[in-house]
């Protein structure tokens, strides 16, 4: 979860009252984006996939009658701009082993993105020209 | 003015640069590692960027990482702090040219200053008084005849030394050949690299350092001297004061003088720090730090001028808003450095969750500090929490102040430095004025008797 632009002023009291509750309904709710406005309050939720060492359920919330199949998450490894393939990868397509997703371009230099082994785009989180932070989510591959 | 600055740094020193940058209107980027994602640098800032995984190199070393961000965020200038990249010439060469402006000197004084044989002999041409010694050697006996020209005792130091490694100190001539080959083998074991040199040994100096600023046309002023005399036994700072106390007044005006004509004989621009040793009336240029310092609130807190924001004034092209006649100092002011450290363990460094904590407060006190209760103290950085800063009209008031502002520091969770100093400032010797950098070490030993 990345929370974004919160004034100082409001920090302490923002997280133990609002932020806490509304990040349980996110969770809670199945979402993967959510953003808020109010005044100088900016607030931005993103779920973070759980990585590959712990594999969850793909998007389904806890208590889904649908079997678990295991997912990665990759992960961005540079600091960068996203720059999708032509013609891009999309969800619900099929990798047959490991293949190029994407890039990150950092300072001019394309570094990869990829699948490390075969399965299915289940989740893109990130669109083509999107600037990311190392660690952030860039696709869910379902094994 | 800069429209945003990237702050390539954490801890303490990148609230601090974000403070000076909010004062000055100018928006900020914060970079974190993984392990400071919940760092108070990372609140403050108004933007920030995840640029590596806890370990320095990953993160805050990680200059392609750094770069980017500060390109992605549209940011115009990067402010370095201290530490990490902050003396890295290649890295402000680097931001140059992705336009961005390195709040620092060039690249060309940073890379200059940064040898330190390279610094010495620049120094030397400019008329700055140096260390007596020799350029490399490659036998005992021309360690002996420098030796016997500078007279003992001496210091025998690897080229490519650091961290004590391949240094000896000579008492005598009948010391120096199996002085030589010891610490030449050691130097070769350590660094791949057995070169000598021999220097004058200064037996218990003072270390001063003097605070310059230089703007980009050519005006160059000191902002006078600071203390640093009380290191622990592996050289680090603990205790800094402005002015240095009890130091001839002859003396104090020579250091000024000389840091001035060696910035501007080097055209230095920014903020730096010339350190010396002082020995009695003989002062002997050290090195040249081109950054800002850790103890530079004490300078701040005599002079009144905010040092972080004049070198983000003078990276932007402004020029200096005072002349030397303006610079006037007052009273004293003197820094302890709150560290996660065990003093009864040779300053093991701590990690750890910490407890409660709870800052000094109340008239003429300073606390620069990015901690706060139940914040993590990551493995991985510098084991400073917090710098306590107080002023005072006099030395006497200043330690009496800091001795209360100690007894209202609490920080649980880990070990911390905050007794030692509240021991050292009341011990008869710190308030005698003029200790010699190793008054400490020899202070521990005498608390803690080595039984052999």
């Amino acid at each position: 979860m990345i929370v974004t632009k919160i004034p100082d002023s409001m920090f302490d009291d923002t997280i133990s009252e609002r932020v806490r509750p509304l990040a349980q309904a996110f969770t809670e709710g199945g979402l993967t984006r959510l953003t808020l406005r109010e005044g100088d309050f900016e607030l931005e939720l993103r779920r973070t996939p759980a990585p590959s060492a712990h594999p969850t359920a793909a998007a389904g919330s806890a208590g889904e009658p649908a079997p678990a199949r295991p997912t990665d998450a990759v992960l961005a490894d540079v600091v960068g701009v996203v720059r999708f393939l032509r013609p891009p990868v999309t969800e619900g397509m099929s990798l047959d082993a490991d293949r190029e997703l994407a890039f990150v371009e950092t300072l001019g230099i394309r570094n990869p993105v990829r699948s490390r082994g075969a399965g299915r785009v289940a989740a893109i989180y990130v669109t083509d020209g999107q600037p990311v932070e190392y660690g952030q989510p860039l696709f869910a591959i379902e094994r | 003015m800069f429209r945003k600055v990237l702050i390539a740094n954490r801890g303490e020193i990148a609230l601090r640069i974000n403070r000076a940058c909010h004062e000055l209107g100018v928006s900020t980027v914060a970079i974190f590692s993984e392990a400071d994602r919940g760092s108070l640098h990372v609140r403050h800032a108004d933007e920030a960027f995840c640029v590596g995984a806890g370990p320095v190199a990953s993160s805050y070393l990680n200059i392609a990482n750094i770069i980017s961000t500060a390109l992605i965020c549209g940011a115009d200038a990067i402010h370095p702090g201290y530490g990490f990249l902050a003396e890295n010439a290649r890295f402000a060469e680097i931001a140059r040219d992705h336009g961005l402006t390195f709040i620092g000197p060039s690249p060309d004084v940073i890379s200059a200053m940064g040898d330190k044989a390279t610094a010495k002999r620049i120094m030397q041409a400019s008329g700055v008084p140096t260390t007596p010694g020799s350029g490399i050697i490659a036998t005992p006996e021309e360690a002996l005849a420098i030796a016997d020209e500078i007279g003992y005792p001496v210091l025998l130091k690897a080229t490519a030394g650091g961290g004590g490694k391949g240094m000896r100190a000579v008492e005598s001539a009948a010391e120096m050949a199996s002085a030589f080959a010891t610490a030449s083998a050691e130097a070769e074991a350590s660094f791949k690299d057995g070169r000598m040199y021999v220097e004058k040994l200064i037996r218990s100096p003072r270390h001063i350092e003097v605070q310059v600023l230089g703007d980009h046309y050519g005006d160059v002023v000191h902002l006078g001297e600071r203390d640093c005399s009380v290191q622990k036994p592996s050289h680090q700072k603990l205790i800094e004061e402005a002015p240095a106390p009890g130091l001839d007044p002859a003396v104090r005006d020579r250091l000024h003088e000389i840091a001035v004509t060696a910035a501007r004989a080097v055209k230095y621009t920014n903020a730096g720090t010339l350190e010396f040793l002082v020995d009695g009336a003989n002062v002997y240029f050290m090195e040249m730090n081109t950054r800002i310092q850790v103890e530079h609130p004490v300078t701040e807190m005599v002079y009144g001028v905010d040092l972080v924001k004049e070198q983000i004034r003078i990276a932007s092209g402004e020029r200096l808003g005072f002349t030397q006649a303006d610079l006037i100092p007052h009273g004293c002011a003197i820094e302890v450095r709150v560290n996660a450290e065990d003093p009864e363990n040779n300053f093991a460094p701590a990690a750890g969750t910490l407890g409660r904590v709870e800052f000094a407060g109340g008239p003429g006190v300073r606390v620069d500090t990015h901690v706060y209760a139940g914040a993590v103290v990551p493995p991985f950085y510098d084991s400073m929490l917090a710098k306590i800063i107080v002023t005072g009209r006099t030395r006497e008031s200043a330690i009496l102040r800091m001795e209360r502002a100690l007894s209202e520091t609490r920080i649980e969770g880990v070990k911390t430095t905050v007794e030692f100093c509240r021991e050292i400032l009341r011990d008869e010797d710190f308030h005698r004025a003029g200790l010699g950098v190793d008054w400490l070490p020899n202070y521990l030993h005498r608390r803690t008797p080595v039984h052999a």
